[in-house]
């Protein structure tokens, strides 16, 4: 008989896990949706997140400041994609795939070292992590975690207000699907996709600062959350948010199940999921567009 | 006079013959890897290049063929030769059926396909332990000819053989099928090429060539890690086909040789080594897309792919 504060623990754990998953994933999937870009550097940009919330958790302990982390980590991130983006990206844009893909995957290289500068080598963890926790049965549930869960829960419902609900949400899409048209009636689309790339690397930060104090901070740990955020946004379908929570729940869950139960496919089998997911439906669980076949 | 492919490949081999006179064992060394690289570079290359299909998977050819040698060798007690032969099938078999289930697709789902295949490698040699030592690795691979300077020429005349028999293929009509597949995939399988059928073969030589240069770097370094896997180094593949010129046959085994160049001056001069790579190869990038073999080469007058 498994015990029930075991199975909400986990339970609340892949929820956690899964949660942290979506909010990278669905930045890096906004913003391949919206610019076409798939920016390896995205997973740099979660790296970031969890090293400003070290620095502001260690800085000035107690729950506020916390939260102060988490704001200041997607505030700052923000900007960094900004000056990434008008800085760099925008000169590749239209340019072929592999151009994209190297020029961010050297933005990994250039941002891991500079972490390492700023921060040191070595792993930045927390003690102990802010609010407390919640006893169920013989297992304890950090209140952390629920919160991250919450933070997760509201951008989904944000993104999806944003893009449903929204004029600047519409004028963001518009300048995706059709930009001359966009440019006609007004709507400045380089704008946009400035807009879209700040907010997707917002989620990014964020991200990373829900993640830091959980999993530490290291470099080199975006490099890892990048490719898991590829697994799921070509499991959910590309550019779309619900599919990103899709795969990053799939994801999350397969983990955290396969972690206690059969250890030695913990990641094979997220990686045999998507195989098998592309081969049956190359667009994804939740992937509208029809894929170009040739 | 116009620059050919074999003759900047005669002439790039004839230095690298003469270069352990100058250089000391740990150049040397360092230019065996050059070579190993390069020459997997070119592999790639002949998928994406001459077939049009980016790969961002490569590493799992060139990790798959350097845990074989490894395990045949270390594990399985068996000699170079049989190790390298069973290496060879290994790749092969790995290319076949990923190249079947990753070219139901093309472009950036084809990438990430071969991505997913190459993570999913890692991950068995990360956990497989008995096998393939897990994150360690496996230590202790003999180096056959044993000195450094006697296998590096074992390492050339391995990657001149291999670079021949695929410039060879290249020049072929199968190359030609090739380049009209990369150029217009469905007037190909109009004018009645098996496009599929083709797509595969070329992606199965592509990884053999990747795999046979990861091979022989198992006994250069005497060991073999996860990272040869990790998709950063496919990435790093991709980089050295770009940086050298995926335009011009020798490209990316120069753009090979200038990333080891690269990296190793960058880890000389500074602790902040991975900074001083991304922004040179950044660099490199935008300025010169096309790469510096194949700036030069139409400089020279030569024919860009």
């Amino acid at each position: 008989m498994v015990d029930a504060g075991f199975l909400v623990a986990q339970l609340v754990n892949a929820l956690f896990y899964s949660s942290i998953l979506f909010m990278i994933a669905s930045g890096l999937s906004l913003i391949f949706g919206i610019t076409r870009i798939l920016n390896l550097a995205h997973g740099a940009f979660y790296m970031l997140g969890a090293y400003i919330m070290y620095t502001v958790m260690t800085a000035l302990p107690g729950g506020a400041s916390a939260v102060l982390g988490i704001l200041a980590a997607g505030t700052i991130v923000a900007v960094i994609g900004l000056l990434v983006e008008a800085g760099l990206l925008s000169r590749v844009y239209g340019k072929p795939e592999e151009v994209q893909l190297l020029l961010t995957f050297a933005l990994i290289l250039v941002l891991d070292d500079l972490a390492k500068l700023i921060w040191g080598p070595e792993y930045k963890s927390l003690t102990t992590l802010p609010w407390g926790s919640l006893a169920v049965g013989d297992y304890t549930i950090p209140v952390y975690h629920l919160v991250a869960i919450a933070v997760a829960l509201a951008s989904a419902v944000g993104l999806w207000l944003l893009f449903s609900r929204t004029t600047l949400g519409k004028k963001i899409r518009a300048s995706a699907s059709y930009p001359e048209v966009a440019e006609a009636l007004g709507v400045d689309t380089r704008r946009m996709f400035i807009v879209t790339f700040m907010l997707g690397s917002a989620l990014a930060g964020a991200s990373g600062a829900l993640a830091g104090p959980v999993l530490t901070a290291y470099p080199g740990m975006g490099t890892e959350a990048i490719v898991l955020s590829f697994a799921i946004i070509v499991i959910g379908g590309m550019g779309s948010i619900l599919g990103a929570l899709a795969g990053a729940l799939i994801v999350g869950f397969t983990r955290t199940v396969m972690a206690i139960v059969y250890p030695v496919l913990e990641v094979a089998l997220i990686y045999i999921v998507m195989a098998i997911v592309l081969l049956v439906k190359p667009t994804g669980l939740f992937g509208g567009r029809e894929v170009e076949r040739r | 006079m116009k620059p050919s492919d074999y003759w900047a490949l005669i002439l790039v081999f004839a230095l690298l013959a003469v270069a352990p006179t100058l250089a000391g064992p740990f150049y040397t060394r360092l230019l065996a890897t050059g070579i190993l690289y390069g020459t997997a570079a070119v592999g790639f290359n002949v998928l994406f290049g001459y077939t049009g299909l980016l790969s961002f998977g490569h590493a799992m050819f060139w990790g798959a063929g350097a845990y074989t040698v490894a395990i045949g060798m270390v594990k399985m007690g068996l000699s170079f030769p049989a190790s390298l032969a069973l290496s060879f099938l290994v790749v092969g078999v790995i290319a076949l059926v990923t190249g079947f289930l990753s070219l139901r697709h093309t472009r950036i789902y084809f990438a990430m396909l071969t991505l997913a295949f190459g993570q999913l490698l890692y991950a068995i040699a990360l956990k497989w332990r008995s096998m393939t030592g897990a994150d360690e690795g496996i230590y202790g691979v003999p180096r056959p000819l044993g000195d450094v300077v006697l296998y590096y020429y074992l390492v050339l005349a391995v990657s001149l053989a291999v670079l021949l028999a695929l410039l060879r293929v290249l020049k072929s009509p199968l190359g030609l099928a090739f380049r009209s597949i990369r150029d217009n995939p469905f007037r190909a399988e109009v004018v009645g090429y098996p496009v599929n059928r083709l797509r595969l073969l070329s992606y199965t030589i592509s990884g053999l060539a990747t795999g046979v240069a990861g091979s022989l770097y198992a006994p250069l370094q005497t060991s073999v890690n996860p990272e040869s896997l990790y998709w950063t180094f496919s990435a790093a593949i991709v980089f050295m086909a770009i940086l050298g010129g995926s335009r011009v046959f020798i490209g990316p085994f120069i753009g090979g040789l200038l990333y080891v160049f690269i990296q190793d001056t960058a880890m000389g001069a500074t602790e902040y080594w991975l900074l001083a790579t991304g922004v040179t190869l950044g660099a490199l990038i935008l300025l010169l897309p096309e790469g510096i073999v194949g700036y030069i080469w139409r400089r020279l007058g030569g024919r860009l792919e």
